[in-house]
């Protein structure tokens, strides 16, 4: 037990919460109160209807478009990436050696650079006379494909900027399991396909799920993949929510639209966190 | 030794020191007078309470109910930064990111102290505890477990506390470095002249460098005494199961006043309990007083029973020997005795004055 | 069994570096094309030049844009280290009623998209009267990267021992003396990592920059601009600038944590 007032942990958690408060918490509510606000117009708190919603919901509103697109984006993104970055954090647990922390650094610096600059650097890549055309051009090839500004092209991107994500999160979950547990295993005959189904997946659940949560609620509010390799072919939900906030400057739909979104992602994320032993996770073993 | 005109004055005082966490009682009701210069140890099994009981007397609790006074005056309250104590971690607590001289003048240097008058005093105490002089530079953690010891043992020294306590700091070291530590602990105590309080689950240990052991059981001190007496007159069963294995009878008053044995049948001749109306009591008797009988050979009580196995202690050899139901323990020197078979029919013997009769 | 673990770990080593290379791969391309001589992108460059690197160091809008990037970075940095710091005791070392529940609510910033967020932000903003600014692009950034330090730092809480403030205690500090000598040098690789974390993720950061920034622009919503329209060699010039900076700041700050463990160890 430590010797300080009991409350010193409250007191410490006190900058942190207000914080959240301000410029979480208080946000999220003026959206909601947004969405109930008189459509294009500006005057929340003092109006309330339920056009807003209505409207989304209407089945002949093309917005359940966005939203299926952000959702099948999403979701390709999870299952994707969690095949994609499996073996990477299994090597970062057990392969890697001292190398790991270099390796890790590698995968970290992206998160640093703008996802602009790396997003563009892909349109460079694939833009006719980029890097990929004009290298398959100067050997004789015929060119590059014509991948950019489909919708195939954003998930690219999307796993592209995702990743780091689904990586982490799964990393710290395989660092769950002991290494001794596996030689055990092996030494009582199990193949290794049943160690893995047995042992491995079950033990680094929780980092798994965490990294699959963070990459489909990131995922589903992702813009910047649609707008730079996408071209006009695919509008996204956070799009469509930029769009009525700036260019139709209908801020209550924006909002109804932004509230949707964040009820999907909330509901989600409880019910991951409740299953959730964050100590474990992060270090106190 | 005239009891009452040498005893020491009492450095510490405890009275129905209480410690409670939500319905969680760990410590209940302790009495206790530690006497200046004294080396007491509290021995208890895990969750005895001693641990709490420590903390209190440092500083980093505080009791539920009851007085802690120190050369008379009330330091309940009194945080462990201002008391003239010491705690010396199990962990040992050394700070990882300082050196050996820099852990040991770390008292020095919050009260104040200018550099070269630290430096001169941890040097000196590094010579107290026998650490090289060129270790002041080390890095605390490249030292060995022994040598670690000594610096929380210098440190702790350093400002001089009136009272060092001592939370199993030998418990995770191997047998042969135990030792060593023990006996230079103790020799660092005289040296001092500095009380010590110093908790351990090893009853072994606490034998070897107490002045007075004090027993603890589910939060209460079941007995306070030198080795000797806790040895030789244990309080109840407990304490005296505590010291190691032992054979334990229990008996009962029959009308006429004889001791019959309860779970070994027979009547047993015993030196009356402590508390003479008692109707049932327990009889103690230590391997090493319970006799294999040769032929011929009487003792005041006598059992039969079959050898069922043979144990090597090191210098003393263990036979476990069935007795009705019960399993008798009888240890003798080696080469005392000629060697016996498992199965062969033996008899066993034991004198009254040998056993302890205790009430519980 | 080792054949195959050899197996499996080429095959690990060899998709991580395939990973590796695509990941990096467009910064690259984003390099070459600020080397090109002509306004627009041809692969294989026809000419190298580092006129448009020139351009860009010389340009005063992009000097200004960079004081207000880096005035922005370091002030999330100073106010998010602390407010965070705190964070971490409150995450990974105290027992108190609540604890748990904190855990979660300290990490929904980090579980919900940025962009809705810096819209919600506009929108909050707005309500309240207050004019946008880089002022409130600091707040904005604070609310996601406030979080991540948290963790960052709490990570390294988790391994700290907490007898060793107890045990300073006994022997004589003040509460403050704990702090001074014992709890901050060995919570320090944590919080200066963290630090690194909240410039480096302040500056490259769009999606906020974007909504709640207001009038004043940053590095990122400059190129984001002038990708749109308006595109000239001097946006990837300043992009590779950019990384480079990133890169530079994580390898000295990554230096001064690991030279600063080195000492503590090896002395």
């Amino acid at each position: 037990m430590a010797f300080r007032l009991p409350t010193a942990g409250t007191r410490s958690a006190i900058p942190v919460g207000l914080l959240l408060l301000l410029g979480f918490a208080a946000p999220l509510v003026a959206i909601v109160a947004y969405s109930f606000a008189t459509p294009r117009s500006f005057d929340v708190f003092t109006s309330f209807t339920l056009e807003n919603y209505a409207g989304i919901f209407d089945v002949e509103n093309t917005v359940w478009l966005s939203f299926l697109w952000s959702g099948l984006f999403a979701l390709a993104t999870v299952v994707l990436l969690a095949i994609f970055a499996y073996p990477i954090a299994y090597g970062l647990n057990r392969v890697f050696g001292r190398w790991s922390s270099l390796v890790s650094i590698l995968f970290v610096f992206p998160l640093f650079v703008s996802e602009n600059v790396r997003l563009y650097g892909w349109v460079l890549f694939f833009i006719k006379n980029g890097v990929l055309d004009g290298s398959l051009k100067a050997f004789g090839f015929e060119g590059g494909p014509d991948v950019l500004f489909t919708p195939g092209m954003i998930l690219a991107g999307m796993l592209y900027t995702y990743l780091p994500f689904m990586l982490f999160p799964m990393t710290l979950g395989l660092a769950m399991v002991p290494g001794d547990l596996i030689d055990a295993a092996r030494d009582l005959g199990a193949g290794r396909f049943q160690i893995w189904r047995e042992i491995e997946l079950p033990l680094a659940m929780p980092g798994i799920l965490i990294g699959m949560l963070l990459t489909f609620v990131l995922g589903i509010g992702a813009i910047a993949e649609a707008k730079i390799l996408g071209g006009q072919s695919v509008i996204v939900i956070a799009h469509d929510i930029e769009i009525a906030f700036t260019y139709s400057q209908n801020w209550p739909l924006g909002s109804a639209l932004a509230v949707v979104i964040t009820g999907f992602i909330a509901v989600l994320t409880l019910a991951v966190f409740g299953r959730l032993d964050l100590d474990r996770l992060l270090g106190r073993r | 030794m005239s009891d009452d005109a040498k005893k020491p004055k009492p450095i510490l005082q405890l009275v129905g020191v209480r410690k409670t966490f939500g319905d969680f009682v760990a410590v209940d009701r302790i009495d206790l007078d530690v006497r200046q210069g004294e080396f007491l140890t509290i021995v208890g099994p895990s969750g005895s309470g001693k641990t709490t009981l420590l903390r209190m007397l440092a500083g980093m609790d505080v009791p539920s109910e009851g007085n802690i006074t120190l050369h008379g005056e009330l330091i309940n309250d009194v945080p462990p930064n201002k008391r003239p104590t010491c705690l010396v971690f199990q962990s040992l607590a050394l700070f990882p990111h300082k050196t050996v001289g820099d852990n040991i003048e770390f008292p020095l240097k919050v009260r104040g102290v200018d550099k070269e008058t630290r430096k001169a005093r941890a040097l000196e105490l590094m010579r107290v505890v026998r650490l090289p002089e060129s270790y002041h530079g080390k890095n605390v953690m490249k030292c060995s477990g022994g040598e670690k010891q000594r610096v929380a043992l210098a440190r702790a020294l350093a400002y001089d506390p009136e009272v060092l306590f001592f939370d199993e700091p030998l418990s995770a070291i191997d047998y042969k470095l135990k030792k060593v530590l023990e006996k230079e602990l103790k020799d660092l105590h005289r040296e001092t002249g500095k009380t010590f309080i110093y908790i351990t689950h090893s009853l072994e240990e606490a034998m070897v460098m107490s002045d007075r052991i004090g027993v603890m059981r589910a939060g209460r001190l079941v007995q306070v005494g030198t080795p000797e007496q806790i040895y030789a007159e244990p309080a109840d069963r407990f304490v005296s199961e505590f010291v190691g294995e032992v054979n334990v009878i229990e008996v009962a008053r029959g009308a006429d006043g004889a001791w019959t044995g309860v779970d070994l049948p027979g009547t047993y001749r015993i030196t009356p309990p402590k508390d003479t109306a008692a109707e049932r009591a327990f009889v103690v008797v230590r391997p090493e007083f319970m006799r294999l009988l040769a032929e011929g050979e009487g003792a005041d009580n006598c059992l039969e029973g079959k050898i069922y196995n043979e144990y090597s202690l090191g210098s003393r050899l263990q036979y476990q020997v069935h007795v009705g139901q019960k399993v008798m323990l009888v240890e003798v020197p080696r080469g005392r005795l000629a060697p016996l078979q498992i199965d062969a029919t033996v008899r066993l013997g034991f004198d009254a004055r040998d056993a302890i009769v205790v009430g519980n | 069994m080792n054949q195959a673990q050899k197996r499996n770990a080429l095959f690990i080593s060899v998709w991580t570096a395939i990973v590796v290379i695509a990941i990096y791969l467009p910064i690259v391309c984003g390099a070459l094309a600020s080397l090109s001589k002509g306004r627009y992108f041809g692969f294989p460059v026809r000419e190298y030049s580092i006129e448009w690197w020139e351009k860009t160091l010389d340009s005063f809008e992009i000097g200004m844009l960079t004081r207000t990037s880096f005035t922005v970075a370091l002030s999330v940095t100073l106010l998010s280290v602390v407010i965070a710091f705190f964070g971490a005791l409150a995450f990974a070392r105290y027992e108190w009623k609540g604890r748990r529940l904190f855990q979660k609510i300290v990490l929904l910033p980090i579980f919900f998209p940025q962009p809705v967020l810096g819209l919600a932000l506009l929108l909050w903003f707005s309500a309240l009267g207050i004019q946008t600014s880089w002022i409130t692009a600091v707040f904005a950034h604070m609310v996601w990267i406030v979080p991540v330090v948290t963790l960052v730092i709490a990570i390294q809480v988790y391994g700290f021992d907490p007898t060793l403030e107890e045990a300073a205690y006994d022997l004589g500090c003040t509460r403050f003396q704990v702090f001074r000598e014992i709890t901050l040098p060995l919570l320090w690789p944590g919080i200066w990592s963290g630090m690194l974390f909240a410039f480096l993720l302040s500056w490259g950061n769009f999606p906020l920059s974007l909504y709640t920034a207001g009038a004043d622009s940053t590095i990122p919503k400059w190129l984001y601009a002038k990708m749109v329209a308006g595109y000239t060699p001097m946006v990837p010039a300043l992009g590779t600038m950019s990384t480079l900076g990133a890169a530079l700041a994580l390898g000295l700050g990554g230096l001064v944590v690991y030279l600063y463990r080195r000492r503590q160890e090896g002395r």
